[in-house]
């Protein structure tokens, strides 16, 4: 069973993507910010991490830079669900090594698909 | 100067007050009515999250006793699509929360600077003959709203309202 983050600090959000990716028989941990993402990240092993942007403590972008510093995080997907849809915010992201970019409010089989896709 | 002069700056300087302790008055009634629409947001997505919550579990469970079971496990398919569809739409409320968040800061900032400008007029005027310590007082009152005006979007972000981009997906 593939094991998933998910980072954000609304629990309303969390929930939501806990619930599309547990139906679809994937294990979730969730963390409430880019910090606790990142202590999770490194007390295990996940292979996928979906992270929101505007976030206190750590931000998404610097979490994505500081897990791309960690040898066991090269090549883990990291996707940004977030309510930034700026091409200038995703240039960043692109830069810091997100996998991709994903717009807030998001479609449930949307984001299976492309979790399913970037997890093969 | 004259006399005239002196009570015409005297009486711009205290419309400038009145000007503001309203505006600062109905951004108070503003900030709360703000507030009750965010509680009563809250309350009313706690209540949905709950349902929500109910209904999710068990299907999930289902789902997972059903694993040996094709037939089972396709009955849950429709119940779960109602499920996708309610989760789409429970997200707006995360958004909506944060609409209002940008908005209620933007109103603090403003009424800081409001009652920062009004500050400026409550010390008493030196020579209140002479029109020009009037002037400078509404001059420096003016300079105070204005920069509230200008800082008013710093560090508001609320989610854009793009909502061709909602949704999408960019795979880099």
């Amino acid at each position: 069973m593939k094991t998933i983050l998910a980072v954000d600090d609304s629990a309303t959000m969390r929930e939501m993507v806990t619930f599309v990716l547990e139906s679809a028989g994937y294990r979730v941990i969730e963390a409430e910010d880019g910090a606790q993402g990142l202590d999770r990240a490194t007390a295990t092993n996940v292979d996928l991490v979906i992270t929101d942007q505007n976030m206190p403590n750590m931000d998404g972008l610097t979490l994505v830079r500081s897990l791309r510093e960690l040898r066991d995080y090269k090549s883990v997907p990291i996707l940004l669900l977030t309510t930034e849809s700026s091409d200038s915010m995703k240039a960043q992201g692109r830069a810091a090594g997100a996998t991709g970019w994903l717009v807030k409010p998001f479609d449930p089989a949307t984001l299976l698909e492309v979790v399913q896709k970037v997890l093969r | 100067m004259s006399t005239r002069d002196a009570t015409d700056a005297a009486q711009a300087a205290d419309l400038l007050v009145t000007v503001a302790t309203t505006l600062n008055e109905r951004l108070a009634v503003t900030a709360d009515e703000l507030a009750r629409s965010q509680a009563l947001l809250r309350e009313a997505s706690d209540e949905l999250m709950t349902a929500f919550r109910g209904a999710a579990d068990r299907i999930v469970a289902a789902q997972r006793g059903a694993d040996a079971d094709a037939a089972r496990a396709a009955e849950y398919g429709p119940v779960l699509d109602h499920l996708y569809r309610a989760c789409q739409h429970l997200q707006s409320h995360d958004l909506v929360n944060q609409l209002i968040d940008a908005q209620k800061m933007r109103v603090d900032k403003m009424r800081e600077k409001l009652l920062q400008a009004l500050s400026l007029a409550a010390p008493p005027v030196s020579r209140p003959d002479q029109p020009e310590q009037w002037i400078e007082r509404s001059r420096a009152m003016l300079d105070c709203i204005v920069a509230g005006i200008q800082q008013i979007d710093q560090d508001a972000h609320g989610p854009l309202g793009d909502k061709q981009r909602q949704g999408s997906v960019d795979l880099f």
